[in-house]
């Protein structure tokens, strides 16, 4: 990679790189219509859940395919507690998160101990029974397939956070801290702990890690951020229904934080641009849009299965696995 | 009674499809710890075989062979088909990404299934179509109190003939004890002289021919098919899968049983609207407290 | 390094089609009306039928000599694909493109709540053809409307009419969940409130089925336990098929009620004619049994161009909305959404339309939707009861 630039004008773009992408990222809403900012803003919203995913499955390893059931928990408890009892939609980001936060403490402490994949069919029935108690509508409580509506912007004093801009800045200084909180997490103890959790589990027990703490407060913590995007994104749309959170938005979560590149944090932002941005941009593509798309995941894992941004540089070379696409298994 | 009676029949029906489904997902799952979100598709896919191939020859198969021969020959066609379509599947899209690990192959199987799934869209259009009502047999049975159709009850009792074969080749033959091996112990497997490619080429081709043979049946019973049939299919197979034990094969169909059953339970003496929930949460219960599944070898974690 | 590049080219790429995406010039050229359906998708039958349809009303009144003068009328038509997400950026889509005067929009009402939430904001009228929840016209907006019926009126009209004509007392009640299916089956019990009371009828089964699903005998084994005189089904057509095929199959003989999205040619097709025939509707009218002369002149036209008419009944209001709005806009002389607002709530008066009489209430709902008892008769035709 260095390799093909001078040593010092790589070091230089380097520097420059993370100022130019903030620079990109502050200059865009000005720069294009409402509809793209939006798009910049739903781009900003699945960033931000693929950073929580990244906690349970980047960081520790753990396969969670039901994921959309927390969004949906912080995204229906701002919406129920806005709607019925007026409470500011902004106060409620918190709120939402420890809503979500003590819902993921409660249904996985039961079954944190099991294996990986029986792990990850209870996280996809968890999912599911979230999503079908939304249907429901328990105690009249959410409205059932209609959603609750009616929910206020966020709004902070006499300011009213309304426009596309507007939401797109809330989003993206969310995710800028989230990120931030997420670093130094990933270089804490608890940060090694996980890791070394994913690697080897059994290990990690014989050198005195707390293992099932430190997987029930990945789950915790990946809720709780998941919850905060809930919130946001119920003030944004001002409605909600179960139709936003069902078993293909968490695929699509997971696919986020393989593409990207498993606990690597710039590696899950890209990894939300290709999912959001991109079947916009196949939209010429017409009918064979989701085609192409699939064939695009397909191939993303075949030449870079560490993901756009590994962490660590695990991929293979894409000269090995064509090698192996037609050699027989030894 | 007579109630219950019925609507166990109607629980096993489904059920029995779900075993069959889930037994393709199984292997597959067993052998390579690959979730092969296709499998749904390739299910899918058979049942639209299925269906053109009964449109085309309608003229054929009603007036001269009948509709009997016409579900025979639709699933031979059916399954033959995916036999091939499963092996190039996996050569394409799954053996490449084998060394990267599971996750990215998880990946690449969704992307397989999205793939799959919109080729039905743009080949047959995104309206439901429907299985020719002159290639469905008409008869009607009466038993006793009850009153069946004649496809009700073949379809029931192919499906049961199935399994059983399939249960007397997985644990009674050498390919099904070469597929019980590998899924065990890949490598001591591997040593003990049994070829894993065989082995692979084996499960891709009965795993998605045993889903497309399902997917005519369902086509005739049910008429109605769409392309986005495979993923609910495919989503209650998995959960029919981890239900068995992962790494039991025969396991899976047991648990496609039992999930049959217990969602006709749910539906019917609690609430239809609920009746996932309740599916879920058993689910959820049974493996709290026998957490390899229902039929699961307790194996030792090697340290 | 490349990461960053990568990274950085994919933004410049995106900002670069937010500057392609949309500015057209104004003043003598076209009048643009905007059309938002669900033109992929799970619904994406009714999305296209729907926007031929404003093109077909957009051609005709361009035939006639357009409006304002002269000025010809151009649909300009965002997908979004009956999901909320989807249609909330194809709202937003919509109201960026400078030009646009009106929107007709859209099917589903979930995707019509935010969607209309933000027309609203932009000032710019937005008219519902397929959207029939009670609520939407319950918010107190200014720039909604709609020219296709609601679930009450229908509710009103099962309650009303069909517990009657099947001398029927005890009824089961089946719905999907849908947000369109659990509002209608909500409403009709509602409207079956006063029966009820008086001890006229019983509702024996109230229950959901799930869409996508193949297999109902279960719950309709369950029915059948509860001896139903009359079979009210809410959902969609593809269940709806299924459902009478397999209730047939179990034995169940009740009459089998469908409500307005249960049953079309599709319903049919799938069914059989065998099963199909017999079966009834609650339906606004099928575009075929419109009366007026308008709706004659649109169906041949739009028979002209695509082989047969419209199958449903929201297209031809989706139609109607164009005509409205093109009414709305020649009269006013403006294509200023507060304008033309004003004139749709208070003034628009007469306007014949395809459906009929074209008015709105206070509300924005639209003022006298018909319904009538449709049955599929022998040669699979779906006709109005006698």
């Amino acid at each position: 990679m260095s390799a093909h630039l001078p040593v010092s004008l790589a070091a230089g773009l380097r520097r420059a790189g993370l100022p130019l992408v903030l620079a990109l990222f502050a200059v865009y809403p000005f720069a294009a219509g409402a509809y793209f900012v939006d798009v910049g803003f739903f781009f900003g919203i699945y960033a931000l859940l693929g950073l929580s995913l990244n906690i349970v499955l980047g960081e520790v390893g753990l396969y969670d395919l039901g994921h959309a059931g927390f969004y949906a928990i912080g995204a229906y408890t701002t919406a129920i507690l806005n709607t019925r009892f007026g409470i500011p939609v902004l106060l409620l980001l918190p709120v939402s998160a420890l809503a979500a936060g003590l819902f993921a403490y409660l249904v996985t402490s039961p079954v944190i101990h099991l294996r990986g994949d029986y792990l990850c069919i209870v996280t996809i029935g968890m999912g599911e029974i979230v999503r079908l108690a939304l249907i429901n509508n328990p105690f009249g409580l959410t409205g059932g397939p209609n959603g609750v509506y009616g929910i206020a912007a966020p709004s902070l004093g006499f300011w009213v956070l309304d426009s596309s801009r507007e939401h797109y800045f809330l989003v993206w200084i969310v995710v800028g801290l989230a990120i931030l909180a997420l670093r130094r997490l990933q270089r804490s103890r608890i940060g090694r702990a996980w890791n070394c959790i994913r690697e080897d589990e059994v290990a990690a027990q014989a050198t005195g890690i707390d293992v099932r703490r430190h997987k029930l407060l990945a789950f915790v913590l990946g809720a709780v951020l998941a919850g905060v995007a809930g919130n946001l994104y119920a003030g944004k749309l001002m409605v909600v229904s179960p139709e936003s959170f069902t078993f293909w938005e968490s695929c699509l979560m997971f696919c986020i934080v393989l593409i990207g590149g498993m606990g690597s944090v710039p590696g899950v932002v890209i990894g939300a641009a290709a999912i959001s941005l991109f079947p916009e941009i196949f939209r010429p593509f017409a009918t064979y849009r989701m085609v192409v798309f699939g064939l695009a995941m397909i191939l993303m894992m075949m030449f870079r299965p560490g993901g756009f941004w590994p962490r660590r540089r695990g991929g293979l070379e894409a000269r090995d696995l064509l090698a192996r696409l037609w050699r027989r298994h030894d | 009674m007579r109630v219950f009676l019925e609507q166990l029949i109607n629980g096993l029906t489904i059920g029995s499809f779900y075993g069959l489904i889930a037994l393709g997902y199984s292997m597959v799952y067993g052998v390579l710890k690959l979730i092969n979100f296709a499998h749904g598709d390739f299910f899918a896919l058979g049942s639209y075989l299925g269906y053109t191939l009964l449109v085309f020859a309608s003229a054929v198969l009603t007036t001269h062979l009948g509709p009997w021969t016409g579900m025979l020959a639709a699933m031979a066609v059916a399954a033959l088909s995916l036999a091939l379509v499963g092996v190039l599947v996996e050569r394409a899209a799954y053996r490449p990404i084998y060394p990267a690990g599971r996750l990215p192959a998880v990946v690449s199987a969704l992307g397989a299934s999205i793939i799959i799934q919109n080729l039905i869209m743009i080949v047959w259009g995104p309206r439901y179509q429907a299985y020719p009502a002159s290639a469905i047999p008409n008869l009607r049975l009466e038993v006793g109190a009850f009153g069946f159709t004649a496809l009700q009850l073949a379809i029931l009792g192919i499906s049961f003939a199935l399994m059983a074969g399939l249960y007397f080749l997985i644990q009674k033959t050498t390919w099904g004890a070469a597929v019980r091996a590998t899924a065990l112990d890949r490598d001591t497997a591997a040593l003990m002289g049994i070829n894993f490619s065989r082995v692979i080429r084996f499960i891709f081709t009965l795993g998605p021919a045993l889903g497309a043979l399902t997917g005519v049946m369902v086509g005739m019973y049910y008429r109605q098919i769409s392309f986005t049939m495979g993923w609910s299919y495919g989503l209650k197979a998995f959960t029919a899968t981890i239900l068995g034990g992962i790494g039991n094969i025969p396991g899976a169909m047991f648990g496609g049983l039992i999930l049959g059953v217990v969602e006709m339970l749910a539906s019917a003496y609690v609430s239809t609207a609920w009746k996932d929930v309740f599916v879920f949460l058993i689910l959820i219960l049974v493996l709290i407290f026998r957490p390899t599944g229902l039929f699961g070898e307790k194996v030792a974690e090697k340290v | 390094m490349k990461k960053y590049i990568a990274l950085s080219f994919l933004m410049v790429l995106v900002a670069l089609s937010g500057f392609a995406g949309g500015a057209t010039e104004q003043g003598q050229g076209p009048v643009l009306i905007g059309m938002q359906g669900p033109i992929t998708g799970a619904w994406a039958y009714e999305g296209q039928m729907a926007k031929q349809s404003c093109e077909i009303a957009a051609m005709l009144i361009n035939q006639k000599g357009g409006i304002l003068g002269g000025r010809q009328i151009q649909i300009v038509a965002e997908d979004d694909a009956g999901e909320p997400k989807t249609g909330a950026l194809a709202a937003t889509k919509m109201t960026g493109h400078k030009g646009v005067a009106a929107s007709v929009s859209t099917y589903g009402s979930s995707i019509c709540e935010p969607a209309s939430n933000i027309y609203e904001k932009a000032k710019m009228v937005n008219i519902g053809y397929g959207v029939t929840a009670v609520r939407l016209t319950e918010r107190g907006l200014k720039y909604f409307f709609r020219t296709c019926g609601r679930d009450d009126s229908q509710g009103l009209f099962f309650a009303e009419y069909v517990p009657q004509k099947f001398k029927a007392r005890r009824i089961a009640i089946m719905h999907d969940n849908t947000a369109f299916g659990k509002g209608l089956a909500e409403n009709t019990r509602d409207a079956l409130k006063s029966l009820l009371d008086a001890g006229k009828v019983d509702i024996v089964y109230y229950d959901a089925v799930t869409p996508g699903e193949k297999d109902f005998r279960v719950p309709l084994t369950k029915m059948r336990e509860t001896r139903p005189e009359v079979w009210y089904y809410t959902g969609y057509y593809a269940e709806a098929a299924l459902l009478v095929t397999q209730a047939r199959e179990i034995g169940i003989t009740s009459p089998f009620v469908g409500g307005n999205a249960a049953i079309n040619d599709e319903f049919i097709k799938i069914a059989g004619l065998e099963v199909a025939e017999g079966c009834y509707m609650t339906n606004e009218p099928l575009p075929g049994d419109l009366p007026s002369a308008q709706a004659a002149e649109f169906l041949k036209a739009y028979k002209d161009k695509y082989g047969e008419i419209p199958s449903s009944p929201w297209p031809v209001y989706a139609a109607d909305a164009v005509n409205v709005i093109a009414h709305a806009i020649d009269k006013t002389g403006s294509t200023d959404g507060t304008v033309l607002a004003d004139y749709l709530r208070d003034k628009v008066d007469g306007v014949q339309g395809i459906t009929g009489q074209i008015g709105f209430t206070g509300k924005g709902d639209r003022e006298g939707v018909p319904f009538y008892l449709y049955v599929v008769d022998g040669q699979g035709r779906i006709v109005i009861s006698k």
